[in-house]
């Protein structure tokens, strides 16, 4: 019971962060603006390179 | 069922990373601490999801990852000299199968290490290693934190989730961890930016660092006990008001004491009667073997050397009270004893070189980080994350360096992701510097002087 309350509970941490990542243009590149400021555009590929 | 569970997470965190192949490294590390394929009973044991993580992490580096002004420390540089070393010692290793099997994950271990940094360009990634890290050890630490509340625990017999007393599921290395982590938990909770310290961040990680606290009570290991004690030491180091806080932890200790299970206050009183407990009698008997052994052998004997130890030491305890104490000595014999110290361990196995090599990583990483400590004392706000990282960076290092006093843990995985991180930073700022146009700080004489620390 605490086995599998403990894992749900970090692994749901841990999946939450790998989504907030993902979803952060800074992960790859600081000089990329935040989402939503350059409407309509994604901020980079997805490896992570700016566009040229 | 839990396989299932941890199938769909491995396969999210997989999904996720081929959208940011950074993610790939996170899960390594998660792999690496938590070892879900040893909590698993089928399907994921049939797979190498270790060697996946690490395969796509290297794969997608290699070919996507921006890699301008890559920079490499030297402790990379000796990072990669002690895994050659240890190769060449474990090719003429004393005990040749055991040797072998232990090379197989410190190679790894230091090899990630080395690569680590590599993949740390920008402080997010170094933010989300250090919380996948945390989030990943939680996972122990919460379940230990828990039973050992609800009454569990005893030393060797807090079950963590497996059987197998092995890795960071070993009673005194995840003791000495679960300390080390705190002054990380502590600057999430100040700095994080993935989770903003609001309320719920901050509520999660005092839980965390009481969890963390337990765990040596929890599994009744001294050495969890010294590092609280040394812990309390370094964090005077910023608190502002320092008598309020010796009194403060010294009432603190005091209306702890009631609570303590009595099998471990007896447990903890050995550390001062440490020559009537065969534990720690053991532990002298075998350093004093190791100097003895590296005598004879200075490259050391390989992975596993302690193997050929045959110890006799005698077991001193006090008899009787007051005037009629008398001394007893009780001679005793072990075979095969274990080094229970980093330091003794590292000495037996690689010999002098590795030790130095060793030391030399460890003590250049506790000096770079009160380098950078200094440098950004006074640093602008946007940069105000970066001495308090430099600071609890440092701090783990040193729990963890005074905890390896008393437990084998040279080459634990986990102590070398710390170590990835120290050199990112390290390198991130270098690189931050070398794109400000900042000259290096010896140079720096318009710079205001460091603060007395």
């Amino acid at each position: 019971m605490i086995d599998s309350l403990v894992l749900g509970l970090t692994h749901g941490l841990l999946l939450l962060t790998a989504w907030r990542l993902i979803n952060s243009p800074a992960l790859d590149d600081e000089s990329a603006p935040p989402p939503g400021e350059e409407a309509g555009k994604r901020p980079g590929n997805r490896w992570g390179r700016k566009r040229a | 069922m839990r396989d299932l569970a941890f199938i769909a997470f491995l396969a999210a965190i997989f999904g996720l990373g081929f959208r940011r192949p950074f993610v790939f490294v996170l899960a390594y590390v998660y792999i690496d601490v938590v070892s879900p394929q040893r909590m698993s009973y089928f399907l994921l044991n049939a797979f190498p999801i270790s060697a996946m993580a690490v395969g796509f992490a290297v794969l997608s580096w290699l070919a996507f990852d921006d890699k301008k002004d890559t920079r490499v420390a030297p402790r990379q540089g000796l990072m990669l000299a002690l895994l050659v070393y240890c190769y060449w010692t474990t090719t003429k290793a004393d005990f040749p199968i055991d040797a072998a099997f232990k090379w197989d994950w410190v190679w790894k271990a230091l090899a990630f290490a080395i690569f680590l940094p590599l993949t740390l360009r920008t402080k997010l990634r170094i933010e989300a290693l250090l919380l996948f890290m945390l989030l990943s050890v939680a996972t122990i630490i919460i379940n230990g934190g828990l039973k050992t509340a609800l009454g569990g625990g005893g030393y060797g017999q807090l079950k963590l989730y497996v059987d197998n007393n092995s890795g960071l599921f070993e009673g005194s290395i995840i003791s000495a961890v679960s300390i080390c982590v705190i002054p990380l938990i502590l600057w999430f909770t100040r700095h994080g930016t993935i989770f903003p310290p609001d309320w719920r961040v901050k509520t999660f990680g005092y839980l965390l660092i009481f969890a963390c606290l337990l765990m040596p009570i929890g599994t009744q290991a001294r050495t969890g006990l010294l590092c609280v004690g040394l812990l309390a030491i370094l964090m005077l180091r910023d608190v502002k008001r320092r008598m309020v806080y010796i009194g403060g932890a010294a009432a603190l200790a005091l209306v702890a004491i009631p609570f303590l299970p009595t099998a471990f206050s007896e447990r903890m009183g050995t550390i001062r009667t440490y020559q009537a407990d065969a534990s720690a009698s053991t532990r002298i008997a075998v350093w004093q073997w190791t100097l003895d052994y590296v005598k004879a052998h200075p490259f050391g004997g390989g992975f596993e050397a302690y193997r050929q130890n045959e110890i006799k030491y005698d077991k001193i305890e006090m008899v009787g009270e007051g005037a009629s104490v008398t001394v007893v000595r009780t001679p005793e014999i072990d075979k095969s004893r274990a080094y229970h110290s980093a330091y003794f361990e590292m000495l037996g196995e690689q010999g002098w070189p590795g030790f130095a090599l060793w030391l030399m990583i460890h003590l250049g990483g506790i000096i770079r980080m009160e380098v950078l400590r200094r440098r950004y004392m006074k640093a602008p706000p946007d940069q105000a994350w970066i001495s308090p990282l430099a600071t609890a960076l440092q701090h783990a290092h040193m729990i963890y360096l005074f905890g390896a006093t008393f437990v084998g843990i040279a080459l634990n995985p986990f102590v070398y992701m710390l170590v990835g991180a120290q050199i990112g930073l390290d390198t991130y700022l270098a690189r931050k510097r070398a794109e400000e146009g900042m000259k290096p700080m010896h140079k720096r004489r318009d710079s205001p002087a460091p603060a007395p620390v």
